[in-house]
């Protein structure tokens, strides 16, 4: 079609109300989809990382040293905490960690949920620290968390030290915020 | 040109990884391991025969100086529908592909397939198109994947066929990537020279 000021401002003021009209529209439909698959993703790693409870701890959440806390509890009795923590001395930078703890601060399990480390290596994290029956099996385990580099007890993930180091600091932190809250309240 | 030979030729001829080299981006960093190669061509795939069929249905109403502007508003629509749906209803893999999924916006494929092909044919020969290239490219995706993960942790689509103890990691990191697509396009030529 020929190009006058006429038909271009037209045809891209035109192309722009069809495409921003079907993004509205679907917009609208995965709107409730969207937020249902993330509360449902992290009703699942809470579940994952804790022993049974009955209550909903998404629901309970809140924030100690700058960290969120998910505490559950089984008819009305606490059981655990799930902290969602973080490093900043990954390999990659920034990873997150939800790690569960028992009353008595033990690690009952932990799930990594978003991280940029070099698979193979430091992505290993996911479940290097869970594999039950080696020197690296962290559930039970409590603080202070130290990788034997550091002078702790705990293997360090094979060549990749520096993120070992870095979930033992987000452990720590978590484990910390965990102590604190239960004194606090 | 009927719709089988268009299909065709997106897949073998005009193969976007093996002959055209394009796209090289999503290509190297989601192959990673055979399943997000896969991922990451079906979502390519998807988005190709959507704005195949768009932009070759409005061609004619679109002036022709503003028309890379009106394709890029097109496949920037489809790709944002795509990444909402993956939202909602895959989550998971959503979160493995990450920022690739939005990235499908500049890929060349799709802006080089709706200049090239479907601002000058219909719009079903322009869906064949779509398809044709985007199964060629996951294909391609899914192959690099596959052998990637396969010398770099022993396993193929997660099924372990070796110890990951004998793999080479070097392939799952970004050289393997290079080292791997250069091999896979000499292949390629040599079979397809012969053909």
């Amino acid at each position: 079609m020929k190009s006058t000021l006429l038909t271009m401002t037209a045809g891209l003021c035109g192309i722009a109300l069809v495409a921003g009209a079907a993004l509205a529209g679907v917009n609208i439909l995965t709107e409730e989809p969207i937020a249902e698959a993330q509360a449902s993703a992290r009703r699942q790693a809470i579940a994952e990382v804790l022993p049974q409870f009955d209550n909903n701890p998404a629901d309970e959440a809140f924030e100690q040293d700058g960290l969120t806390l998910f505490p559950a509890k089984m008819s009305g009795t606490d059981v655990g905490m799930a902290v969602e923590t973080y490093s900043d001395n990954g390999f990659s930078g920034r990873f997150t960690i939800l790690a569960g703890f028992d009353t008595e601060g033990r690690l009952t399990g932990y799930r990594v949920l978003s991280h940029a480390e070099t698979p193979g290596l430091g992505a290993r994290m996911s479940d290097w620290f869970s594999e039950s029956g080696t020197s690296h099996d962290l559930i039970g385990h409590t603080t202070p968390f130290g990788v034997r580099a550091d002078g702790g007890d705990i293997d360090a993930i094979t060549g990749a030290t520096i993120t070992s180091r870095a979930f033992m600091e987000a452990l720590n932190k978590a484990a910390e915020a965990c102590a604190n809250s239960t004194t606090d309240r | 040109m009927n719709a089988l030979r268009i299909i065709f030729d997106g897949i073998v001829k005009r193969n976007p990884t093996f002959v055209l080299i394009l796209g090289m981006c999503p290509t190297l960093g989601t192959t990673s391991s055979a399943m997000t190669g896969m991922s990451m061509g079906l979502a390519t795939l998807f988005v190709l025969m959507c704005s195949n069929m768009a932009i070759s249905a409005i061609k004619n109403i679109v002036p022709d100086k503003v028309r890379i502007p009106v394709y890029i508003v097109v496949i920037a629509s489809f790709v944002t529908i795509l990444q909402m749906l993956m939202q909602a209803y895959v989550p998971a893999l959503y979160a493995s592909l990450g920022i690739f999924i939005p990235l499908i916006v500049v890929n060349c494929i799709l802006l080089g397939r709706a200049e090239a092909f479907a601002s000058k044919n219909t719009v079903f020969a322009s869906l064949c198109d779509g398809l044709g290239v985007g199964v060629g490219f996951t294909l391609a995706l899914t192959l690099l994947g596959a052998v990637r993960e396969l010398l770099g942790t022993g396993a193929v689509f997660g099924l372990q066929l070796y110890s990951a103890d004998f793999g080479a990691l070097l392939f799952v990191l970004a050289p393997g990537a290079f080292i791997v697509l250069g091999l896979l396009i000499a292949l390629y030529n040599r079979l397809y020279s012969h053909a």
